[in-house]
């Protein structure tokens, strides 16, 4: 236990420095962020502790907001993935397989891993960019920034899928 | 009893959820006030190092440019000097008398330099982070500048480190004038482009026309007045039709934006208690 929990600790960190030292900072078209950190929220396995997916979840949504100074944002947006999760993994895995399933495309299929994952970033952007728009209703901008962040975070994350099966 | 202990057990991760969920909108709201937490943004010590780092390291690959605006506004700045100097001794044959008064004016303002280290153009409340704090005498609600112009205001203040609301964010008011012709109005930002912000408030009867530069005006007690804030671009008649709503053409270019000073006005307490003593008086004499 002590070994999976200080991997997911560097995972963590790796997850957060990449966030806010580079695709942080990217804004292509001034719309689109990629928000690669929901991937590590997806990444969890099936029968992983509910409680502690929360945790881990509100952990990353935090430290993101702490360096972005949105406090509160990603928080709530990222533990509402970490809730969704472990339920939303359920039916996309074939019924004789281990317990400890880790999604991704080796072990559940492109197709069924491409459309689990594109519900949760796309689910994370909506509920993202509603909250940080909050008082700044321009339906326009939240539906360009929702459409653009999600396109390009799926992008990076099932070139990474992709690379790390073969 | 037991069965509530299992339905807790069964469900814990519901409670947990919500726990969390309240945390988060509570740091959501709560920061939205002014006196938000510094420990919950970049204010903090640890994410300060670390955004400093990287801003020092970035910073080396803009040198070239820095350097090249630095060189091309001093050039500006000591050639209107010499000209006005020329002027008023013209007019007054004394310029020693001028040359006092520069550095009274100068003295009024304690400028603390900064570098910045976090700064962002995308959102609609956009902040900026730099490094320097209560420890070298920075206060909330004084005024940054850079060579360029006018940059914002500070909001949150650690030991070592400031978050300043830019121009560039939606719920930043600042007061600005005209140069040269004096009506004043306040400077606000739509929370689109990141080059343009909007003069507000402007008279009917003002007169003044394109090109016109923008400047504070001083009335705030944050920035002296006469630090650069831009062009007019276009005039447009406000919502209500009462007033102009000027398009100004930011000098300030926040997309690269580097070096910074705080302005510490020493008058400014002085200025403040004034004002709260007057506005105490005129509830008193409602009151009445």
């Amino acid at each position: 236990m002590p070994i999976d929990f200080l991997k997911r600790l560097g995972l963590f960190f790796v997850f957060v420095l990449a966030q806010t030292m580079v695709l942080g900072r990217i804004h292509l078209f001034g719309y689109a962020t990629p928000l690669l950190y929901v991937y590590f929220v997806a990444m969890f396995n099936r029968n992983y502790p509910k409680w502690a997916v929360l945790l881990w979840s509100f952990a990353m949504g935090l430290t993101i907001d702490v360096f972005s100074n949105t406090p509160g944002v990603a928080a709530a947006s990222l533990t509402l993935i970490g809730v969704i999760q472990p339920y939303f993994l359920e039916p996309f895995i074939p019924r004789d397989s281990v317990d400890d399933l880790r999604p991704s495309i080796r072990t559940i299929g492109m197709v069924k891993y491409v459309y689990y994952i594109t519900v949760l970033v796309v689910l994370y952007c909506i509920v993202f960019f509603s909250l940080e728009a909050f008082n700044f209703f321009n339906w326009m901008d939240i539906l360009k920034s929702v459409g653009g962040s999600a396109v390009i975070t799926l992008l990076l994350i099932l070139t990474f899928e992709s690379v790390s099966s073969k | 009893m037991h069965n509530l202990l299992e339905f807790l057990q069964k469900y814990h991760h519901w409670f947990l959820f919500v726990v969390l969920e309240i945390v988060s909108l509570v740091l959501l709201f709560q920061y939205n006030s002014y006196q938000g937490s510094v420990w919950f943004s970049s204010a903090n010590a640890a994410v300060g190092k670390i955004n400093e780092g990287r801003a020092g390291m970035e910073s080396y690959f803009s040198l070239t440019h820095v350097n090249e605006q630095l060189t091309m506004r001093n050039f500006y700045l000591e050639r209107q000097v010499a000209q006005l100097r020329r002027l008023y001794g013209e007019l007054t044959s004394d310029t020693s008398v001028l040359e006092r008064q520069e550095l009274q004016f100068l003295g009024q303002y304690h400028l603390v330099p900064a570098k910045v280290i976090t700064n962002e153009l995308d959102k609609a409340e956009n902040l900026i982070t730099i490094n320097c704090g209560s420890a070298d005498g920075v206060d909330v609600g004084m005024g940054v500048a850079c060579g360029q112009g006018i940059v914002g205001v500070t909001y949150l203040v650690s030991d070592h480190y400031t978050v300043v609301i830019p121009v560039l964010n939606t719920s930043s008011r600042i007061s600005c004038a005209i140069r040269g012709h004096g009506y004043f109005g306040v400077l606000r930002w739509d929370g689109k482009d990141a080059g343009v912000a909007y003069l507000e408030d402007i008279p009917r009867h003002a007169r003044f026309k394109r090109g016109d530069w923008v400047e504070t005006n001083g009335y705030s007690s944050i920035f002296p007045p006469g630090v650069l804030v831009g062009k007019i671009e276009t005039v447009y008649n406000s919502v209500d039709g009462l007033s102009y709503r000027v398009k100004v053409r930011l000098s300030t270019d926040f997309g690269r934006l580097r070096d910074v000073v705080v302005i510490n006005d020493k008058s400014i307490e002085e200025r403040v208690r004034l004002l709260q003593s007057a506005r105490d008086s005129l509830k008193l004499n409602v009151k009445e």
